[in-house]
């Protein structure tokens, strides 16, 4: 129950920081198109260039505990979500580890995703003006926590079944 | 999993099919199985009972000794199948261990014969197992054993060395796991904890106990250090004499024989079980995201085909309202319709300045209150 607890909290203040962050309410003041400031006739996602510092907003971590947080960096045309998943013993790190890896790697497929994630970090998202353009704020922030709570399940699913075969394979053995 | 049933599945399928041919047919088979295990089944149209089964297979041997062939007591128990049918020919066919000639005219009727067919098909299992069954089946014996609880080494697989400890009234097997890939390793010692909780449990009591650690067990000191370096720690068995009494010595002997093939079959299911969920949850996940925004788009589709609808029945809408007024109102309507029409009219003549001057001369003068403000020009 605790535990639900503190995880509906994590998940409520992340909602509320990324939703302060792409400023979904406002209309005056949210992700918008800015071009890049050094190259001419170039776009690039300031949060990840990080050149020019009065496009950067202050970065926010959310700590659940030591081995989960969220750290969400804003800039003026970009937006980029960085989480630590839980990882309680070895095999909890490899499927982590196995199953981020196989999303990360088919990132195409959810356009909102990164490749690679932020040292330091299991898994990274970044949200450009023109995914707010195609895309509604409030169900993409919806799909992060979504998104964020499957990850949990599908881990301890996977730990689930792991330990049933593994008291199968003993009566064959 | 072929590899650990005693039976050779396709060998199986070829002696029954010779079985029941009415006629002979001329045969001549190569079959290669996992653990280059080699059969040759020859069966020739002008000997209608006969046929050869020529089988070659890796033996288990001990230390650095080399296996020098099949022992009496093998060929006994290949013998004891069923004498009237299976022969032993001497010497063996060329390049094989051992060559069997079949006599399918004297197999049992009924249920037997099925039963002696998949018996000739688990040679080769009889063949691997007999080593190890000679030694499991002194297992009571209370004789000084020259060597005892010195470990022996048994390889079957030049890779997959493992140990037997012979102590008093039981046996020690003793398994090194090696993998490569770290995943693999914490896969397969997961599943040793796991064997090791669920061996300990009261459902479990009759069956041999099962122990993992990480290092060495005390039994194999002194060994050599390439045997002891591993990645997966080392499982042990402990064999009493009622696991090895009557038919549970074929099952233990095989269990222990094919471990390390369960042990690699079980890591491999379980990484691809992984990769199925994977797959399934991205597919879900993609589908969320698509179905949220395509869900938005259809709303604000319906939205738009309403507005629409509105617009269209808006001048419906207009004379039902009106024919409810009261007659007053809907004159006094009609008559400030009508004046703004005459007005547009009028005002179709433009000449520059005139809408200024109009403005500024002729308005009506507003009668402003002390509460209120003049709007300065």
């Amino acid at each position: 129950m605790v535990g639900a607890n503190t995880l509906r909290l994590y998940l409520t203040c992340i909602r509320n920081t990324l939703d302060a962050a792409m400023c979904a309410a406002s209309a005056v003041c949210h992700l918008q198109n800015f071009p890049c400031q050094e190259v001419e006739r170039h776009n690039k996602p300031e949060v990840e260039l990080k050149t020019s510092p009065e496009l950067l907003l202050n970065p926010v971590l959310i700590c659940r505990n030591e081995a989960e947080k969220c750290l969400i960096e804003t800039s003026i045309n970009s937006l980029r979500i960085s989480l630590k998943v839980k990882q309680a013993d070895e095999l909890e790190n490899i499927l982590t580890k196995k199953f981020l890896r196989f999303l990360s790697m088919r990132a195409e497929a959810f356009q909102v995703l990164r490749r690679k994630p932020v040292q330091g970090y299991d898994i990274s998202f970044l949200i450009t003006n023109y995914h707010c353009e195609e895309m509604q704020k409030h169900k993409l922030i919806d799909f992060i926590v979504q998104f964020m709570e499957d990850i949990d399940k599908e881990i301890s699913e996977l730990k689930m079944s792991e330990h049933t075969r593994q008291a199968g394979g003993y009566r064959v053995s | 999993m072929a590899c650990l049933e005693r039976a050779s599945p396709a060998l199986k399928e070829i002696l029954l099919k010779l079985y029941r041919a009415n006629k002979s047919i001329e045969i001549d088979h190569h079959l290669y199985e996992f653990g280059s295990v080699e059969y040759h089944i020859q069966s020739s149209a002008s000997d209608e009972h006969h046929m050869y089964l020529s089988i070659s297979t890796p033996l288990l041997s001990q230390e650095v000794l080399l296996p020098y062939g099949i022992s009496h007591h093998t060929k006994q128990m290949i013998t004891a199948i069923c004498s009237d049918v299976v022969e032993i020919i001497e010497p063996a066919k060329e390049g094989y261990q051992l060559t069997l000639r079949l006599d399918f005219s004297k197999l049992p009727s009924g249920k037997d014969t099925l039963k002696v067919i998949a018996e000739i098909s688990a040679v080769q299992a009889i063949i691997l197992s007999s080593r190890l069954k000679e030694m499991l089946m002194n297992v009571d014996s209370h004789d000084t054993f020259q060597g005892m609880y010195k470990p022996i080494k048994l390889v079957y697989r030049p890779s997959e060395p493992f140990f037997i400890v012979r102590q008093p009234q039981k046996f020690i097997a003793v398994f090194p796991i090696h993998f490569k890939d770290k995943p693999d390793v914490i896969i397969a010692t997961t599943f040793f904890q796991e064997l090791m909780d669920v061996g300990s449990s009261e459902k479990w009591a009759k069956a041999p106990p099962c122990c993992w650690s990480p290092i060495p067990p005390p039994e194999l000191r002194g060994e050599l250090f390439e045997d002891l370096s591993t990645t997966g720690g080392f499982v042990s068995f402990e064999i009493s004499s009622w696991h090895v009494k009557g038919k549970k010595l074929d099952k233990t002997v095989w269990s222990l024989l094919n471990f390390y093939a369960y042990v690699k079959f079980h890591v491999k299911s379980t990484r691809s079980f992984i990769q199925r969920r994977m797959r399934k949850r991205l597919e879900g996940l993609v589908e969320l995201l698509h179905k949220r925004n395509i869900k938005e788009v259809e709303v604000e589709e319906e939205e738009e085909e309403q507005s629409r609808k509105i617009q269209a029945n808006a001048g419906c809408k207009c004379m039902i309202r009106i024919s409810n007024l009261p007659k007053p109102t809907v004159l006094k309507r009609r008559y400030n319709a009508f004046s703004r029409t005459i007005k547009r009219i009028r005002s179709r003549i433009k000449i520059q300045g005139f809408g200024r001057f109009r403005r500024r001369w002729l308005k009506m003068p507003k009668f402003s209150s002390s509460m209120g403000y003049t709007k300065l020009e």
